[in-house]
């Protein structure tokens, strides 16, 4: 093979073209698939610029996008400076005990990233820091510093003193043989270590969903939070967008390295400029401090803007919505008392844990009318006897969706034990889930806490596990529309939106019986608005809202009211209303206190059975 | 303390300051932590005690280290096998006025959400997937392609691949053209210039490279839970649950806190033939 220029490409360049290709090719699925006019990227449907139009009217996503931005770029000028700071410093000073301060940088990078979280959580209410941006980026610059002071070190290791000393020798202040010399030496190692900074932090998910306060919600934050309801493809028409923006700018530095004058590049430049633009013009501007204002915190595609735009009419208030994606990312920022939310969406654990926790603010049932229009079935159940503290918002349950072409009629958990399947069958991954289907399957409860009953479902979970293909708790209704299983344990409304685009799947609740999950409003002990808070839980168990959010959330709502309003789609889809018999054999997961530990021992020992 | 004594401390000040007060406070509140108890509800009890070390020290819990120290250590040596040419290509051989771009290529695709770039990897790697496609379409079978190992490797090295690529780039650029002339001429043959010169010039890189794909790779947890299936358990999602479902945090601190204490005590075994070379 020739090169147009008559040289044979060199092994290195063959291997460079490969290993572009390697990085790239998901980012070729990730384009595609913005312009696919299905909701889930199980398959092509067909071309669209619907994703686009949607990302641009997001003002939630934007505000996340321009979040994201603003933090990656003020960590990599702060974790950049200081860690190039300190790696000269390292390299001139002969410093005694040398482990120690490597130890000091190595540590950040060992630490698993829910450490560290869990841990700032703690460092900042100690600090009496609010949770916010500021403490976003301070976490960010903790975990990123390490990166530019491994590279830049890198770059310094056998760098020739001399040159520095001639220049000083010749006169040269300390700082400006900084400038002239030192920085220019080591330039391409300060700009790898920027790249890797920017990179760690406009990615961070897992410290930021610990650290961010009102306001601060990151693009990956929004992301996380999608994935319970399934990831939109709206996320790749933003992807695509900021990507294409990069590659302009990118460009056009290359073009102006290319000793080009700045008025030829001045289209792409323009272009890449005003795309990355795009989302600090078109987002919101976030409030802080405001007094007639009510801070959200609730799962992403649980409430639609408009219905939130209708409660900021009616009261002349802001609303501020911050998506949440961990319980237990609340449960830390709750326990540490410094933000400021109005509204939170628990779980029914995550109610019980906190309520015992005395975080929970007592509702003021006056103030609640509305909170008749809620199914009696919902109300008082054992995670909040009574409703003191909160009200439910959704409900759902877990069972078994099933290509129904491949394995007929299932009506059993025992279809997830049946050999036959071997191979096709994908179980939730989460020890509660995996642990209560097999006690449901066995007549028991998946509360229980008796070690006898746990040894039997550990040792049907083992016997199960070469049947298993996979264990997935986030895109299980992608890998059955796939086809890659025919039978997968799930929560009913990821299948919904696989049935909607695929009528070969159906959903059953078995019939031994399920679990049933319950998210739901309460209001914090600390909340700065609780007048505001109520009035909001009020508006939302209206029977007209109520039937909006769920049809524009496709969720089951609690609201007895609303399901007169709704559409006989919705009302009559056994995946997101199933028969009040069905619903009399789920239990709810509740907290189990100390045998929580037992059961991820148990299912510990399940994935690492041979 | 010299003029230049004390530049560098003030150079160094801001970082130290930083990790001293977020990194070591944040550590200090967690090594408290983790001598403590689980409580009812997943707080600490006042309970102190070394429990929690002890049953990091389990079989159970040692089986899941050791997988991860092999997937760590899998991942970081197909990472330097692969990113080392590419690295040396770019910094050496690539046209200059491409070079800077050409680097950031290597990192623009960690821009966007790596949980997106694994859903699209799973699309690329199922049994109906493109890549079975294409092999489809040259007459081979299909193959399974996920929820093995290997997928898992694959995931992890494209997950860590720019960690240790940009390091090299920074590392390979300095390197003196003439001193690989000047083993050329002194009859060197390239695997020797290779062996003698190029790598120990440029063994920082290849050290810092290596540190920053091991390490974070003991943590990994979405390419495993992902493209693994979550077959099987790995530290990173072992201490991941600790922390967000069993919400055993005194459990989880101890469970970081061994993971650390063995890398900074390999770290110092290995700290001769790691600094070898460096200035």
């Amino acid at each position: 093979m020739t090169a147009p220029s008559g040289r044979r490409p060199s092994a290195g360049a063959l291997l460079a073209v490969a290993v572009y290709a390697f990085l790239y090719a998901p980012l070729i699925v990730l384009v595609a698939f913005s312009f696919n006019r299905a909701r889930l990227a199980a398959r092509w449907e067909g071309f669209t610029l619907e994703w686009y139009a949607v990302a641009l009217r997001d003002q939630h996503v934007l505000a996340a996008l321009r979040n994201s931005v603003i933090i990656a770029l003020a960590t990599t000028v702060l974790a950049t400076a200081a860690g190039t700071a300190a790696a000269l410093a390292f390299h001139r000073l002969r410093l005694r005990a040398q482990g120690t301060w490597d130890a000091l940088v190595v540590v950040p990078l060992v630490l698993p990233e829910i450490v560290l979280a869990a841990s700032l959580v703690l460092l900042f209410a100690a600090m009496g820091l609010r949770l916010g941006f500021f403490t976003v980026v301070l976490a960010h610059v903790a975990f990123s510093l390490s990166y530019a002071i491994v590279v830049v070190r890198a770059r310094l290791a056998g760098f020739d003193r001399s040159l520095e000393e001639a220049a000083m020798d010749l006169g040269a202040s300390p700082l400006r043989t900084l400038r002239h010399v030192t920085l220019p030496l080591i330039a391409p190692g300060i700009l790898a270590a920027a790249l890797l900074v920017f990179s760690v932090s406009i990615d961070d998910y897992v410290v930021t969903s610990f650290v961010a306060g009102v306001g601060a919600t990151t693009l990956p934050l929004h992301i996380y939070s999608m994935v319970r309801s399934g990831l939109s493809p709206e996320i790749n028409a933003d992807s695509t967008v900021l990507l294409t923006a990069t590659v302009l700018l990118l460009f056009a530095a290359w073009r102006l390295e290319q000793g080009r004058r700045p008025r030829q590049v001045a289209v792409p430049m323009g272009l890449g400029l005003s795309l990355l633009g795009a989302p600090f013009l078109l987002a919101p501007v976030p409030l802080t401090g405001a007094d007639r204002q009510l801070n959200v915190y609730i799962w992403s595609n649980y409430i639609a803007p408009e219905t939130v735009r209708r409660f900021e009419q009616r009261h002349h208030v802001r609303v501020n919505v911050d998506v949440y994606d961990s319980n237990e990312a609340l449960i830390a920022k709750m326990q540490s008392g410094n933000v400021d939310y109005d509204v939170i969406c628990p779980s029914t654990y995550t109610v019980q844990s906190l309520v015992a926790q005395g975080l929970l603010r007592a509702l003021d049932f006056s103030a609640l009318p509305h909170l008749s229009n809620v199914d009696p079935r919902f109300l008082g159940r054992r995670h909040d006897p009574g409703n003191r503290y909160s009200v439910p918002y959704f409900w759902g349950t877990t069972g078994i969706a099933y290509r129904q072409s491949r394995v007929g009629t299932v009506d059993s958990w025992g279809a997830l034990w049946d050999a036959r399947f071997r191979g096709r069958i994908l179980m939730l991954d989460d020890a509660r889930e995996t642990l209560g289907a097999a006690l449901k399957w066995k007549g028991l409860s998946v509360n229980t806490t008796d070690p006898a009953s746990l040894a039997l479902a550990q040792r049907a979970l083992v016997a199960q596990r070469p049947l298993v293909r996979a264990y997935n708790s986030s895109n299980f209704e992608d890998v059955l529309l796939s086809g890659d299983v025919w039978l997968a344990q799930g929560w009913n409304g990821q299948f919904a939106r696989a049935m909607a685009q695929d009528a070969d799947i159906h959903y059953v609740v078995p019939r031994e019986g399920s679990m049933l999950f319950l998210d739901s409003l309460a209001v914090p002990r600390g909340a700065p608005h609780p007048a505001l808070a109520h009035a909001f839980l009020d508006y939302v168990m209206e029977a007209e809202v109520a039937a909006e959010i769920c049809r524009t959330m496709q969720y089951s709502t609690p609201n007895r009211a609303a399901l007169a309003l709704l559409p006989a789609s919705i009302r009559d889809n056994p995946a997101i209303f199933p028969s009040a018999d069905v619903v009399a054999r789920t239990e709810i997961i509740e907290d189990i206190g100390a045998a929580t530990v037992l059961y991820d021992r148990l299912w510990t020992e399940v994935k690492t059975s041979r | 303390m010299s003029p230049r004594h004390r530049q560098a401390v003030l150079l160094l000040a801001p970082a130290v300051l930083l990790l001293l007060v977020l990194v070591g406070g944040s550590q200090a509140l967690m090594l408290v932590a983790s001598l403590g108890r689980r409580s009812a509800y997943g707080g600490v009890t006042h309970d102190w005690g070394l429990q929690n070390y002890l049953r990091a020290l389990e079989p159970l819990y040692v089986r899941v280290l050791a997988r991860s120290v092999g997937l760590a250590a899998a991942t970081t040596i197909a990472c330097l096998v692969v990113g080392y040419p590419v690295a040396y290509w770019l910094a050496r051989r690539a046209p200059p006025t491409m070079r800077r771009a050409l680097l950031v290529l290597v990192i623009l695709p960690f821009w966007t959400s790596f949980l997106v770039r694994m859903y699209a990897w799973m699309f690329l790697l199922r049994t109906e997937g493109l890549v079975n496609l294409a092999l489809g379409t040259i007459g081979l079978p299909a193959l399974s392609l996920l929820y093995n190992p290997a997928a898992v490797l694959l995931g992890q090295v494209y997950g860590e691949l720019p960690f240790i690529i940009l390091p090299l780039y920074a590392s390979l650029e300095k390197l003196d053209p003439e001193l690989l002339d000047a083993a050329a001429d002194l009859g060197a043959a390239p695997g020797q210039v290779l062996r003698r010169v190029v790598l120990p010039l440029t063994w920082p890189g290849i050290v810092a490279g290596s540190i920053l794909v091991f390490i974070p790779s003991l943590g990994a947890y979405l390419a495993p839970d992902l493209l693994g299936g979550a077959r099987y358990v790995y530290v990173g999602s072992l201490i991941q649950g600790q922390f967000a479902v069993a919400r055993d945090i005194p459990f989880g601190a101890a469970l970081s806190f061994a993971l650390s204490a063995g890398v900074l005590l390999a770290l110092w075994l290995l700290r001769r033939p790691l600094r070898a070379g460096a200035g």
